[in-house]
């Protein structure tokens, strides 16, 4: 475990980590008295959150595979994050990821390959995608200068329409028009290219993608932690001229992690398609970039952060609509703590700043 | 024809409209070297409360008033945080997005309950006496609702602020060279500060005309993404008044041909004139038409000394 | 200070304008995307702006000091020199008894140094005291009424400039102090004796051009050859090309013309990484803006273009790299409380060890090119950073030494080259009588 902790003195840490703790309590402490004010039962809220978040087999898998999107974003944008580059793009990442998955998937050929192939091919199809996607951006900002705030974030539009197009043509991925009422979506895709389940009970809609967003956790952290490409990044970010100086690729290495992100994010779309959804229909990505650009956002760069933060919104999410259906509270409850968390993290990063100042 | 391109001006400018009010407000703080990512929960949440507040006293106008007193309310918070604690606009104005969208849901739940959808108290249109009457310009211009003729107004009125007075020109100054401004004696965050709340009440404007004056009711996430188009908006006109206002008119076009082409027999399909602006941004600010040149001192904080 | 008759010492620069004392910075605070007139107009109009009237105002200013400048005109479109107007007419706005300078022409291309000069008369002419702060005696000679001349803070030499003496002021300029660091240098085994004279080329530079993003020269058909075990000086006021050259010999800037080789590789336009794989040892001038990572460790640092020697399947080494730095700590004399402590905690005088030792163990090491290597150093880290210097050339790498510090040149190297306006105006042997020569060209005598 070594390997995931953040290097920094045991009491900054501290300090850097109480920081989202106590916007997270106090969000939810806001959120509990929204419900008293709304005039519901605040124990019957609570109840109908703790049964849709962990009640059933199915709640806990339906919860963690929401996490593990989430987290596989954070992952790319602390990578991302740590050439000082921030990547906003997670929506529309996870978006081409999504076409780039069903288009393969829906691919007889692919369907037909063995050894489990027919699983990967997608899933590798869907992460070069977004990585393309994140890349394209890293050449505009080498290239043209493109703050890449904007360009993820106008190509994260492009791409959610890009799937909007996609699912509304015949000549793309829709299924082929029976009737008037033909919804706009694609066809669902063979079985031989869903993710298989992890536990076997078929109960449980949790996949191995769980598997691989702690392999991929793990190499982040050793990445970040521990190989020569992470401090590339690290010095690139904090001193891009010195970087050049000391012969680093300074261009080619803001594109990789502009890239590296994409991917991330196209992966997330793959699984996301692959593991729960299997079709595509528009608004696909549903969210989840912005969230795990949240969760990125407040792990400060940590690895363990992210994986923490990932669990959190995502029972937080599953939680949130069992209270809807259960107790009549608006899961929209759940964006208001989530808006909540990200501007009082925002918000105090000065206080933390001055706070480690003081320390040194 | 001619009718069909009568109708089809004056939704262009329909739609255009919201455009137009929440990218001239967003341009002032940008020009300042404030950018608000939560232009669009500005104007969510100005939706909101204009819809209630129309929905309460009956009164659309109040409503209009209700709306752009939230939005500023929001605003001022967005300043505090963006100006005074030099936080990360960037993820400042996402948060508030979540936070608008959330809490916009969440009251309209509430306070609305099941009768979704129901019908709030209008502006009316104002057909102006004499030229709504004319054959082709009468269709096309003139049978508005009222805040359209007041958004041109507001519009003109801020581009007339930026250049032609002195705080346009202490807001040009501190988004480009706020050390600079502050040794000419500019109060460089009481102009940001201004700037950011100009951009909040139009903002609100923008939001009121969403839910008082076009669509009459409150829907969830109603904005649906036009906070996000006007920063496009802003990209793409240069951060230019006049730029930034054809560039609404633009996206308004390509939004309004979606409805007009297919009536016209013409098939394009949807997604790609819903892309268009965010594609013509992306060129934009890829430098393709013409170097863009954004104020230099965007986003980025001002500290006396530092 | 005595100031109109009164003894007053003002508190603020506010305060000193108000009472009548404008000064032109080195650095405009101008907003280059805004017109002059709404630029002078900034924090001066209230309300609805009236350009007319505040053109009029300019060109009014403009006539009576005999200059032209478009009130209209976009700031960011104009020459230095005009921006430099646009200063001086704000400044003149507020009717100012007194006008101060400060190296007004060091930005200044030749050709608008002489209006710049006939402005300052014509100010003075007008009833105003004008106070011109520059390193070019040849200005000086030719509009000021009185001289004075500061070194290290002190005024050595005062002269009315219709009997003033060139020599003399040149000689007070440069200065004759014998200061600790020449005796250090000069009780070493072997001072600058022997220059060696090796075969062949450690560095050429061959007519290397730079213009800078308004057009402007910045470094002007630049032709030097440094023979491996030679020390070249670089004397030169600051600002007169030795960035841009800095930059380019690092690898970091393309020049607009002429070639640039180390050994027998040509290096023009081929990247930083090159240059130190070509052997090009790099001591920047701007510390913490090109040779290091402040945030990042001591060994990280020391070792920043070398890191791939400490990596293995991607991991990189990190015991194995803090051992290196512990050691190459020691040999050159860098204290720090460990190799991962963050090189920010270090002193100047130990990141500059640090560095110099970075690009000294270079492998092969066949140029040193070091900028300023000893500003805002101790006396103790001066020393050290020379003797590794002369060390480095007498095994027998060529050193091109940039300084601005003519006696630590004059100390250190075998020859000194003077660069003046980017061009290489001289050059001298490093010699104690040559200075009084050496000054002269620093400051443009005999160059304007």
């Amino acid at each position: 475990m070594t390997v995931l902790a953040l290097k920094m003195p045991d009491r900054r840490r501290l300090m850097a980590l109480s920081i989202p703790f106590a916007a997270v309590v106090g969000s939810m402490a806001i959120g509990l008295l929204l419900i008293a004010i709304s005039g519901k039962s605040v124990p019957d809220a609570i109840e109908a959150f703790i049964d849709g978040a962990f009640g059933t087999a199915f709640a806990v898998g339906a919860s963690i595979n929401r996490a593990v999107a989430l987290a596989l974003i954070g992952l790319g944008f602390i990578l991302a994050a740590r050439a000082n580059l921030t990547n906003v793009g997670g929506e529309g990442q996870i978006a081409v990821g999504g076409i780039a998955a069903t288009a393969f998937a829906l691919w007889q050929p692919v369907a037909d390959l063995p050894l489990g192939l027919a699983v990967i091919v997608p899933l590798l199809a869907g992460t070069l995608a977004g990585a393309v996607w994140g890349g394209i951006a890293g050449v505009m900002k080498v290239r043209f200068g493109t703050n890449e705030v904007i360009s993820t974030l106008l190509l994260g539009f492009v791409a959610l329409l890009m799937v909007y197009w996609c699912v509304q043509s015949t000549a793309l991925l829709r299924q082929p028009q029976t009737s008037s009422s033909t919804l706009p979506e694609s066809l669902p895709i063979p079985d031989a290219t869903k993710l298989p389940g992890l536990t076997g009970d078929p109960e449980s809609p949790l996949h191995i993608g769980l598997v691989l967003c702690l392999l991929l956790a793990l190499a982040t952290a050793v990445v970040l932690q521990r190989s020569t490409f992470g401090l590339r990044l690290r010095a690139i970010g904090l001193n891009e001229l010195a970087a050049r100086r000391a012969g680093m690729p300074g261009s080619l290495l803001l594109v990789v992690a502009l890239g590296i992100a994409g991917g991330f994010g196209g992966l997330t779309g793959a699984i996301m398609l692959q593991g729960e959804q299997f079709y595509l229909k528009a608004g696909f990505s549903s969210g989840y970039g912005f969230d795990g650009l949240v969760v990125g956002l407040l792990s400060r760069g940590s690895t363990l952060g992210v994986l923490a933060g990932a669990l959190f919104f995502g029972f937080l999410r599953s939680g949130g609509i069992s209270m809807e259906i259960m107790a009549g509270v608006p899961a929209a409850l759940t964006l208001v703590i989530q808006g909540l968390i990200v501007i009082a993290v925002a918000g105090s990063v000065i206080l933390v700043e001055k706070l480690e100042a003081e320390q040194r | 024809m001619e009718e069909t391109l009568a109708i089809f001006i004056a939704s262009t400018l329909r739609l255009a409209m919201p455009l137009m009010l929440a990218a001239s407000g967003e341009l002032v703080s940008e020009r300042a070297g404030v950018l608000n990512l939560s232009l669009e929960g500005m104007m969510l949440t100005a939706a909101f409360f204009g819809a209630l507040g129309s929905w309460a006293t009956g009164n659309p106008f109040l409503g209009v008033g209700c709306a752009v007193l939230a939005a500023v309310a929001l605003s001022a918070v967005q300043a505090w945080l963006s100006v005074n604690l030099r936080a990360n606009q960037l993820v400042v104005g996402i948060g508030f997005n979540i936070l608008a969208l959330g809490a916009t849901t969440l009251l309209y739940r509430i306070i609305f309950g099941g009768l979704s959808r129901e019908e709030i108290p209008g502006l009316p249109k104002l057909s102006v006496p004499g030229l709504s009457d004319l054959p082709f310009a009468g269709t096309a211009f003139f049978q508005q609702s009222v805040i359209v003729y007041f958004g041109f107004g507001l519009i003109l009125l801020i581009w007339w602020m930026l250049n032609q007075t002195s705080f346009g020109l202490a807001v040009r100054a501190v988004g480009d060279e706020p050390r600079s401004a502050d040794k000419a004696g500019i109060p460089v965050a009481r102009t940001r500060w201004l700037a950011v709340l100009i951009t909040g009440a139009m903002a609100g404007m923008a939001g009121a005309f969403i839910s008082i004056a076009d669509i009459h009711t409150f829907t969830e996430n109603m904005t649906n993404g036009a906070g996000y188009l006007a920063l496009a908006a802003v990209i793409f006109g240069g951060w230019n008044v006049g730029r930034t206002i054809a560039a609404c008119l633009l996206f308004g076009a390509a939004t309004a041909l979606q409805f007009q082409l297919p009536a016209m027999g013409i098939h394009v399909p949807t997604a790609f004139l819903l892309m268009l602006p965010y594609l013509l941004a992306l060129l934009a600010v890829a430098g393709v038409v013409g170097r863009l040149d954004p104020p230099t001192a965007l986003t980025l904080p001002f500290q006396r000394g530092k | 200070m005595q100031f109109g008759g009164k003894t007053w010492l003002p508190p603020s620069p506010a305060e000193a304008l108000e009472q009548g004392i404008a000064m032109v910075h080195q650095h405009f605070s101008l907003v280059p995307r805004m017109t002059v007139v709404e630029n002078l107009m900034l924090g001066q109009a209230r309300g609805v702006l009236n350009r007319a009237a505040f053109a009029a105002r300019i060109s009014d200013i403009a006539d009576r000091f005999g200059f032209v400048l478009d009130p209209n005109a976009v700031v960011g479109e104009l020459s230095v020199g005009e921006r430099q107007r646009a200063e001086i007419v704000k400044c003149l706005m507020r009717d100012p008894q007194l006008l101060v300078l400060d190296e007004p022409t060091a930005v200044l291309p030749p050709s608008e140094i002489g209006a710049l000069l006939d402005i300052c008369r014509r100010v003075a002419d007008s009833g105003r005291a004008v106070i011109l702060v520059t390193h070019k005696l040849a200005e000086i000679a030719k509009v000021a009424d009185k001289v004075a001349v500061l070194r290290t803070g002190r005024l050595v030499a005062q002269a009315d400039m219709a009997t003033a003496d060139m020599g003399a002021l040149v000689q007070a300029m440069v200065g004759r102090e014998v200061k600790p660091l020449d005796v250090a240098l000069d009780d070493s085994e072997d001072s600058a004796v022997a220059p060696p004279n090796q075969p062949g080329f450690a560095l050429v530079c061959d007519g290397l051009t730079v213009l800078d993003r308004h057009g402007a020269t910045r470094l002007d058909n630049f032709t030097l050859e440094v023979r491996p075990g030679e020390i070249v000086g670089l004397a030169g006021v600051e600002g007169n090309g030795q960035s841009e050259l800095g930059m380019v010999l690092a690898g970091l800037l393309a020049p607009t013309e002429g070639r640039y080789f180390i050994g027998d590789v040509e290096l023009t336009h081929a990247g930083a990484a090159a240059v130190t794989a070509a052997g090009g040892g790099i001591v920047p001038e701007d510390r913490h803006a090109v040779a290091c990572v402040t945030a990042m460790s001591v060994a990280e640092n020391m070792y920043l273009n070398k890191l791939d020697r400490f990596t293995r399947f991607g991991l990189l080494q990190r015991r194995a790299l803090n051992e290196a730095a512990l050691v190459q700590m020691k040999e050159f004399d860098v204290r720090a409380a460990g190799p991962d402590v963050a090189f920010s905690g270090l002193s100047g005088g130990n990141q500059q060890k640090a560095v110099l030792g970075r690009e000294l163990t270079l492998d092969p090491l066949v140029a040193l090119v070091a900028a300023q290597p000893t500003r805002g150093l101790d006396v103790s880290a001066v020393e050290a950073v020379y003797r590794q210097i002369r060390a480095a050339a007498r095994r027998g790498v060529g050193v091109l030494l940039i300084s601005s510090e003519l006696d630590e040149l004059i100390a250190v190297a075998d020859r000194i080259a003077v660069l003046y306006r980017g061009r290489l105006v001289g050059e001298r042997p490093a010699e104690m009588n040559e200075r009084g020569a050496i000054g002269a060209l620093m400051s443009g005598q005999g160059a304007i």
